[in-house]
């Protein structure tokens, strides 16, 4: 029986205890076990599991349905699923009682099948009045199978998180320890633990005093603190591992090919029920199928959701979403749960739709029990959908205009002017030159003015997305000729073209791939050097002409993976290796395959950033960085939006009407008892500090006194700007313009900072326009204005809306007192020009 | 149940009681590494407190109550947190609460009024316990161990290797085992002979735990002393020329000179920042060269522990060194798979061989020297010419050690897999090779 040593290990006490109230409710003569799990709990151990109302299920579902245990150490995680006649479903796996026809074959402890003996039996799993039966079939018992070195010790490393990057994984190691991030490098791996430093870390002789063993137990000084118990299912492996002599695998040895995780995505939870056991199965190349829960590595994408314990029971702890991200070796699955419950006070109030965005905003919202704020006023929104549409604050007199206008339709007909406005071509230009890093610098003085127009172009006649990234990702030619190819410009080589491509059009931020397997992600190293095959005949050449560079394709080239040295063929996302034909340009199958109408992914990202760029927040966010572990907060809406995009010819103007004229993006940014809690379903709107470039043309606009660019001509915006290092500017780089020197969206800082208040408080640009003779409110003190016509043009030009009478009160009782008209004018400008109401997009 | 424990406890604790009053350095310095090391050291001091020297073990650490205090069980904080009923502060946190006879002994000792034996109050622990009693080897061993040590004996008639807590003797003939020398440290990681042949050295250790050589007389194995005790294994030793004093090499980055006649720690060098792999005498016994994991080698002046000169060539570990013959130079070799020879007076590199694997010790022999690598084989080489005189094939492993008998033309090599391989010097040909780990039998296939 030796074998059984690394059979299911202890579960954790906190498991078994709640395991045991639980059941106490149903076994009164349990009940003084119950008093010791009270007790428990007052001592601060007990997890905060609720207990499971069992009901009355209509049938029960074990997952999985069939279970084959092969070898002495095979073991299967059961997960029991109760269905119920309103269709909803909850775990009832920590309250299943569970028995097995022969204890001599099978028998199953806390929720966990285990081998006793080769021969086949049946499992009854019994809860709330209902009972399943599954067959269970115990093979090759008598034949010891030694552990695996990377399916079974690297993955017990990786469940400790030995490897992580804070950790042993560091690329120098901790300690003088190194290992492979995540357990990347096996080969690198297996010398460091079996052989580097004269075998010192292992000792098979005695193997709890190795010190792989007696370090993260804390039986020796470890930096890293206790990160192993005995009752973890890591240490058996580790333990056993070394005790049968340290091997690595040998040549051929079976492998992990892929990885199963159950429940399936989807699933809902509502309070009390609020947990789910996960069963993660591992496909191996010999065809086998292994429960490898133990020792997949679980994390939670958003732990005020829900978490995950070592045993795979997800947590949760706050109605939302959250997604289970499980891996296992190089392979990530995640499994995604919405948590509910009821709120008190909760009555869904039907509130009206304009289009489908409020469809699936409304759903979302339901399904957590938050209630949607009502319409912001006119005031709001015109200044809201003038600050994301053109980058600026309206005229007074378009303001004026506005707010007069009586007919039911005017705020669809102002999206649909503001659309057309060349304003709105260059403020989108400036949004994506951070992305595409038009710098002079980079790009050269005129060649910086090209891309720019080029872009402003792009977005004056609307071009399609596809086109327009088709346009970029295929430029050759001169730069000068053809402005798109400065892509391959700012992407000084391959690895920055792969780069730049997946995270401005895949969302994806595959920087940690050139050197390793991304450690959470499904993106590996082969899947890197893959994408780079695409644009490694990319090739550069400096022309005589000022700011030209020519851009062409050689005919050959092949890219090597650095660390398997292996060639690579050019690997497309969700489609593999493919043989593109000789002499063809080999950008083209990836552009063809970007921009199919069913890239559902290139659609969601350009979708996502639209509506990230108008309502603040993405639906994936940040929106450039699509991954399991980052799901959308509404995956419905994310899905309707990029097929509305795809069927409506990649129109990013048609997306953005539906989106403007949604009554989600007009919420108002109030929230209310019952969203106030929300960040995340747009139950309101989220108001945020407006950019650099926008602020500085607010003020500019309010104070009537437009900003000079040295070397551009004269009216130019600040959101007009090609390129932050044409004009440097203070004021903009204080409030967060990018210097654009990554395709990152994160560039552009979106917090506030001391500078920024001084700025506000005594900084230059402020008190020159505060104190300019040409200023708005000089102007009209000059031109004999009262002070009441003033007062409300600052807050028509500054907030868009009148004064209230209390701020006109108090404005006026402030001119009084000061005694001096126009240094007090100058105090009521500088306050209004400090409110949060006008410093943030509300 | 309880009642029979508690008579036994009666009846050993008298013992225990009637004994000699409590010994700091004896007992209660070892429950204190055992125990507490992990938390209260150099490398983590939870609470602020650590328990690595007398002075710091009994004072305060970030709480204002002293660690001991005399003739006060309360106020005693390290105490009163072991004796704790409430897990949450129970010392070892997360552990088993300390044996009751271990706890007993720190009672008695604070009764006692903390009596200090130790030589300074400021010293480490490890410095001064008793050197233990290792436990046996194994009757037979369930897997092999890589050979990270191995001598000749002066005649050549035996061949000493490092086992696990032994030595183990073969006959260099016939791979046949002679004796097993017990009581040795966890791993062996040098063995050598003082010139006079009278004195056997073992550097050893448990690697984290514990570090030492031991001196014993090779032909009945009676252990003559322990030197330079420390919390991790000593890698290297070597006897003087003179054969007056050794030098040892050790993981807690410190070269140490004894007297052997006495065992009298003559010096401490701390220059490297990092596990020292290796030490080596000038033949004049004038100078010492060192190999460090801080990727450097230094030499220095073997009467002061002056550093002399300190060389950065190599950019990886360095596992092994060499003065060459006429004194001016040092053979260093390590990590980066090269041999280099370099001027100890301005650092300077001569020149270079290079290898296909990692290098370790560079063991002399006579006029020649040795190199063991992950090359897998042994390469014999001319001191003084430079000049590769023979290679040593045969290993399926990285070879780990080396070493060469002059008079009988023998050069043994030890693997990483376990095995020794001896050769004759003059062709190259396979002697014998050995499982050097009794009672193991290797996989039939």
């Amino acid at each position: 029986m030796k074998h059984r040593q690394i059979q299911k290990p202890l579960r954790s006490r906190e498991t078994t205890l709640s395991l045991i109230r639980v059941r106490s409710v149903f076994h009164p003569w349990l009940l003084f076990l119950a008093s010791l799990a009270v007790v428990t709990s007052a001592r601060g151990d007990e997890p905060g599991l609720e207990p499971i109302d069992v009901g009355q299920p209509t049938r029960l579902e074990v997952f999985p349905p069939a279970v084959k245990l092969a070898g002495p150490r095979s073991q299967m995680h059961l997960v029991v699923t109760g269905h119920y006649a309103d269709g909803s479903v909850q775990d009832l796996t920590r309250v299943a009682q569970f028995a097995t026809s022969s204890a001599a074959v099978a028998t199953v402890e806390l929720g966990v099948a285990l081998p006793h003996q080769d021969g086949g039996a049946e499992i009854v799993v019994a809860a709330g009045g209902q009972e399943a039966k599954l067959p269970v079939e115990a093979s090759s018992f008598g034949t010891p199978r030694p552990i695996s070195f990377e399916w079974e010790t690297l993955a017990a490393l990786s469940k400790q998180s030995c490897n992580s990057g804070a950790c042993h994984g560091s690329p120098s190691g901790k300690g003088g320890f190194r290992l492979s991030l995540r357990a990347f490098d096996a080969a690198f791996d297996a010398l460091t633990l079996i052989r580097e430093d004269l075998g010192r870390r292992t000792n098979p002789l005695d193997p709890d005093e190795s010190l792989l063993l007696a370090k993260p137990m804390m039986k020796l000084p470890h930096g890293g603190g206790l990160k192993l118990k005995k009752s973890d299912a890591a240490y058996a492996v580790l333990r056993q591992w070394i005790a049968e002599g340290c091997q690595a695998d040998p040549d051929g040895a079976v492998r992990c090919v892929k990885i199963e995780v159950y429940p399936p995505s989807g699933r809902v939870l509502k309070r009390p029920a609020h947990t789910q056991q996960l069963c993660v199965l591992g496909h191996f190349s010999d065809g086998s199928v292994r429960d490898v829960t133990d020792l997949a590595y679980c994390t939670s994408s958003d732990n005020q959701v829900a978490d995950v314990t070592p045993d795979g029971l997800v947590i949760g702890h706050d109605r939302g979403e959250a997604a289970i991200i499980v891996k296992y070796m190089e392979h990530v699955e995640s499994c995604f749960l919405t948590f509910v419950k009821d709120i008190p006070g909760f009555v869904w109030n039907d509130p009206p739709t304009a289009n489908y965005v409020d469809e699936h905003v409304h759903a979302k919202l339901r399904q957590l029990q938050y209630v949607p704020s009502g319409l912001c006023s006119d005031e709001e929104f015109l200044r809201r959908v003038h600050l994301d549409v053109v980058g600026q604050l309206p005229t007074i007199e378009a303001t004026q205009a506005f707010l007069a206008d009586a007919s039911a339709d005017k705020r669809s007909r102002l999206i649909a002017e503001l659309l057309e406005r060349p304003e709105h071509a260059k403020f989108w230009a400036l949004k994506w030159g951070d992305l595409l890093r038009l710098t002079s610098t980079q790009i050269g003085g005129s060649g910086v003015y090209k891309y720019h127009r080029w872009l402003e172009r792009a977005f004056e006649t609307n071009m399609p997305y596809d086109q327009f990234a088709a346009e970029l990702i295929s430029a050759s030619g001169s730069t000068l000729d053809n402005p798109a190819a400065n892509f391959y410009r700012t992407a000084t080589d391959t690895l920055d073209s792969v780069e730049s491509v997946s995270q401005v059009f895949l969302g994806a931020r595959l920087q940690c791939a050139k050197c390793h397997n991304h450690p959470f992600e499904r993106w590996t190293q082969d899947n890197y050097y893959g994408m780079a095959a695409f644009f490694n005949r990319v090739q550069r050449k400096k022309s005589p002409r000022a700011d030209e560079l020519l851009v062409y394709m050689a005919d050959s080239g092949e890219v090597t993976q650095p660390r398997t040295g292996k060639q690579m063929k050019p690997w497309l996302p969700g489609k593999g290796e493919i043989d593109p034909p000789a002499g063809a340009d080999r950008r083209d199958p990836f552009v063809a395959w970007l921009t199919a109408k069913d890239n559902a992914l290139v659609a969601k990202v350009e979708a996502n950033r639209l509506w990230s760029q108008v309502l603040g927040r993405g639906i994936v966010d940040p929106p450039d960085d699509f991954r399991d572990s980052n799901p959308p907060s509404n995956a419905a809406l994310l899905d309707a939006l990029a097929k509305d995009f795809a069927e409506h010819g990649f129109d990013r103007k048609h997306l953005l009407r539906v989106i403007l004229n949604s009554r989600t993006y007009q919420a108002d940014f109030r929230a209310n008892d019952l969203n106030k809690d929300d960040a995340k379903y747009f139950s309101h709107y989220q108001p945020r500090l407006l950019s650099a470039e926008q602020l500085l043309d607010a003020i500019c606009a309010t104070t009537d006194l437009p900003e000079a660019f040295a070397g551009l001509p004269a009216g130019t915006k600040a959101t007009q700007l090609p390129a932050p290092d044409l004009a440097k500017h203070e004021f903009l780089k204080i409030f967060g313009q990018p210097e654009r020197q990554t395709v990152c969206a994160c560039e552009r800082a979106g917090d506030s900072n001391l500078g920024m208040a001084i700025q506000f408080f005594n900084g230059p640009l402020i008190y020159g326009k505060l104190r300019d003779a040409n200023n708005r409110f000089r102007k009209l003190l000059a031109a004999g204005k009262p002070n009441e016509e003033i007062i409300t043009e600052l807050y028509l030009a500054a907030v868009c809306r009148k004064p209230a009478d209390k701020e006109m009160q108090a404005s006026l009782a402030h001119i009084a007192a000061k005694g001096d008209q126009v240094v007090a004018l100058e105090d009521i400008a500088w306050a209004i020009l400090n409110t949060n109401e006008f410093l943030f997009q509300h | 149940m309880t009642a029979r424990l508690s008579l036994l406890a009666l009846l050993l604790l008298p013992v225990l009681a009637a004994a000699e009053p409590v010994s700091f350095k004896r007992d209660v310095a070892p429950v204190l590494l055992n125990n507490c090391l992990a938390c209260h050291g150099p490398k983590k001091a939870e609470g602020g407190y650590r328990i690595d020297t007398f002075e710091r073990a009994v004072a305060p650490g970030d709480s204002t109550q002293p660690g001991f205090l005399p003739k006060d069980h309360e106020g005693s904080e390290a105490l009163r947190r072991i004796l704790s009923t409430d897990t949450a502060e129970r010392m070892p946190l997360d552990g088993d609460p300390l044996p009751p006879e271990q706890a007993d002994v720190l009672k008695r000792w604070i009764d006692e009024g903390l009596a200090f034996d130790g030589p300074d109050p400021k010293a480490a622990l490890a410095s001064y316990i008793p050197a233990p009693t290792h436990p046996a080897a194994p009757e037979a061993y369930r897997v092999p161990l890589p050979i990270t040590a191995l001598e000749f004996s002066p005649d050549g008639s035996q061949l000493f290797v490092g086992g696990y807590h032994e030595v183990t003797v073969w006959n260099p003939a016939d791979g046949k085992l002679i004796r097993r020398l017990a009581n040795v440290g966890q791993r062996s990681y040098a063995i050598r002979f003082s010139p006079d042949g009278q004195l056997l050295a073992v550097a050893c250790g448990a690697p984290g735990r514990l570090g030492e050589v031991r001196l014993f007389k090779p032909e009945t194995g009676e252990m003559v002393r322990v030197l330079g005790m420390s919390s991790d294994v000593v890698f290297d030793c070597a006897f003087s020329p003179q054969g007056d004093r050794l030098a040892t090499a050790a993981a807690d980055g410190a070269v140490r000179i004894f007297a052997v006649a006495d065992g009298a720690e003559q010096a401490v060098i701390t220059s490297h920042s990092d596990w020292v792999f290796a030490v080596a005498w000038k033949s004049d016994g004038s100078q010492l060269a060192t190999a460090s994991r801080d990727k450097t080698a230094k030499v220095f002046d073997a009467k002061t522990g002056d550093l002399l000169i300190t060389y950065s060539g190599h950019n990886q570990p360095v596992r092994g060194v060499l003065f060459h013959p006429e004194g001016a130079e040092v053979y260093s070799a390590g990590s980066d798979n090269k041999v280099h020879r370099w001027k100890i007076a301005d650092a300077a590199k001569s020149s270079e061989i290079a290898f296909g694997g990692e290098l370790y010790k560079l063991p002399a022999a006579g006029e020649f020297f040795l190199t063991a690598s992950a090359e897998k084989k042994v390469r014999q080489f001319k001191a003084k010419e430079q000049e590769q005189v023979r290679e040593y094939a045969g290993p399926k492993d990285w070879v780990l050690s080396a070493a060469m008998h002059s008079a009988t033309k023998r050069i043994a090599g030890g693997t990483f897999d376990g095995q020794v391989f001896v050769w004759n010097a003059d062709d190259g040909a396979l002697v014998t090779s050995l499982h050097a780990a009794p009672g193991y039998a290797p996989p039939t296939n």
